[in-house]
């Protein structure tokens, strides 16, 4: 039986994506982050209560895959468009808006795989007690939603930026920045500057992270649940806007 | 007047890019079901555009447009579920000639077993075997163009829009291709063809729409269009002497309007409803100023003729349907 357009959109997007040197990058980033950054910092780390710093960082990299999966979102639009396929899918039997779902679903397929592998990496290294169910179904709703947020942030530059430079320039930034200035490293503590403090809290991988940490935790508090709700609506406008951007963009003429 | 054989309908279609420069400017014509429908024009005529119009990627600025009957603007996903269309650019997905072949079957909804079948029959029909395994982006510019237009062939259509598909074939590469063209027109299929190579127009196309600056400067059966010229002979003239331009503006004049004269550089093509009257004044001329002439030869009109003839006086119709 021939498979939804979406569908077959998403399983194009899967297996144009995952050769080993995405797979590399998508998954084994992390997992670096989670090894060294995890066993390197875990004597420096204190204060972090009765956990240890690999406890503290795994739902941080969990989140992270979020940010991760949305740049995969973003360099698929663009590699589209610069390999000419965007425009050969627009000639087929898709609509544009197809073809962006197909995208942003493809990201959170990536986000949570992402995220499900560094939590069986975690468990492996340092053998954490069990998450709850409940705990495991508010991590990947979060990380869901973080993933259609980045998806649609670079889905954004990717129908705003023209040239492929600018477009790999402006993802090494976001990523960077997105990902030192939030709690997936270390928490928001006051001895930061309150010029970083404020970045922090105007991020979304803050909540993200912070929402993933209190479910894998077991910890979850009515300040997670309020950031989250934020960040829905922020969703909401990012993907808003993207959508619109890519729809007006005349993406299939180039 | 619509009829079911009308495949595509067009009627006084223009599209502008930036507002006030027409890519497309007032085009109309009609295409019926299992023709070859040829469009010929220079670099920039407004071909490419008028494929992205067709295929529903682009919206025309004004004019009517209906493809199988259907309006683009608002039916455009049922028109594209029942085309094939072979872009300029290349496009590819990064995988394997058999993985682009697989994905695009995927897409267009055959079930496994017949996306195999037809995977296999294709890469076998368009010569592709030691380049199954292969990545696309490793193939030669010839190669990656085989394995595009192979690749659509993929899945089942009414109409094939084929946008100069033979650039960077070899000869017997191009051969097969438009021979593999021909033989899914005889099964009905309508194609729509873009190119400027005069000689695989000639040999595919049912009629030939000349385009230039966006206009139709032509629209003609292949034999029509030869046959509005069918009594005149092409001479090929080249001169030598400082005073080439106002050689061939006199001549321009003491021609008049019965011969065409497209002059370039040294050289100048003439069509002339009188060779033996048009060769007395080239002589006589030549013999007057004192010019040289290094290159005179008289031949048969060809379809290279009829298309500088057309796109070589801007404006100037010879012929609509």
């Amino acid at each position: 039986m021939a498979l939804p357009n979406l569908l077959r959109l998403i399983y194009r997007n899967v297996r144009v994506n995952t050769d080993p040197g995405s797979l590399i990058i998508l998954v084994g980033l992390p997992a670096m982050y989670l090894i060294f950054f995890g066993f390197g910092f875990q004597s420096l780390a204190g204060g972090l209560g009765s956990g240890t710093y690999i406890d503290f960082l795994t739902p941080g990299i969990m989140s992270f895959q979020a940010v991760m999966a949305g740049t995969v979102g973003g360099s698929m639009l663009w590699a589209d468009r610069r390999y000419g396929m965007l425009a050969q899918l627009l000639v087929g039997p898709f609509t544009r808006l197809q073809y962006l779902l197909g995208i942003m679903f493809t990201s959170v397929l990536f986000a949570l795989g992402g995220a499900a592998v560094m939590m069986a990496m975690a468990f492996v290294l340092v053998q954490v007690s069990a998450v709850s169910a409940v705990g495991i179904l508010v991590m990947f709703a979060t990380i869901t939603l973080g993933a259609i947020f980045f998806g649609s942030l670079m889905l954004l530059i990717a129908a705003l930026v023209k040239s492929n430079n600018a477009y790999n320039s402006v993802q090494i930034l976001v990523i960077f920045v997105v990902n030192f200035a939030s709690t997936v490293f270390y928490p928001l503590s006051s001895s930061l500057p309150a010029a970083l403090r404020y970045l922090f809290l105007i991020n979304p991988l803050t909540y993200i992270a912070d929402a993933v940490r209190g479910a894998y935790t077991g910890t979850l508090t009515a300040t997670d649940g309020i950031q989250v709700a934020i960040l829905a609506v922020e969703t909401a406008v990012v993907l808003f806007l993207a959508t619109r951007a890519y729809l007006r963009s005349d993406v299939s003429l180039e | 007047m619509s009829d079911s054989q009308t495949v595509i309908e067009a009627e006084q279609i223009k599209h502008a890019y930036t507002p006030g420069r027409y890519a497309l400017n007032g085009l109309s014509f009609s295409v019926q079901r299992g023709e070859v429908f040829g469009l010929l024009g220079r670099n920039g005529a407004g071909k490419s555009t008028l494929i992205k119009v067709m295929t529903t990627l682009l919206r025309p600025s004004e004019g009517s447009l209906r493809i199988l009957g259907l309006n683009p603007a608002r039916e455009g996903r049922r028109i594209r579920s029942r085309i094939g269309v072979v872009q300029q650019s290349e496009s590819f997905d990064f995988t394997s000639v058999e993985g682009n072949f697989d994905i695009y079957g995927v897409l267009w909804g055959l079930p496994a077993e017949e996306r195999i079948r037809r995977r296999n029959d294709l890469i076998a029909r368009f010569g592709l075997e030691d380049l199954r395994r292969r990545r696309s982006f490793d193939l030669s510019g010839g190669q990656k163009r085989r394995v595009q237009v192979a690749r659509e062939f993929m899945h089942d259509m009414e109409i094939l829009f084929l946008d100069e598909p033979t650039v960077g074939l070899d000869v017997i590469m191009r051969r097969t291709l438009l021979d593999s063209i021909r033989a899914e027109v005889r099964r009905g299929l309508t194609v729509v063809f873009t190119t400027h190579n005069l000689e695989e127009a000639d040999y595919l196309c049912d009629r030939i729409a000349v385009v230039d600056q966006g206009r139709l400067l032509a629209l003609e059966t292949l034999e029509n269009l030869k046959r509005l010229y069918g009594g005149r002979k092409t001479i090929d003239l080249t001169v030598s002497g400082p005073h080439d331009a106002a050689f061939y503006e006199t001549l321009r004049a003491r021609l008049g309007g019965e011969s065409t004269v497209t002059v370039s550089g040294r050289s100048a093509v003439i069509m002339a409803a009188d060779p033996k009257a048009t060769l007395a004044v080239i002589l006589a001329l030549a013999q007057e100023r004192g010019v040289g002439l290094d290159w005179l030869n008289v031949r048969q009109n060809t379809l290279e003729d009829v298309f500088l003839k057309s796109v070589g006086h801007e404006g100037e119709s010879i012929g609509s349907t």
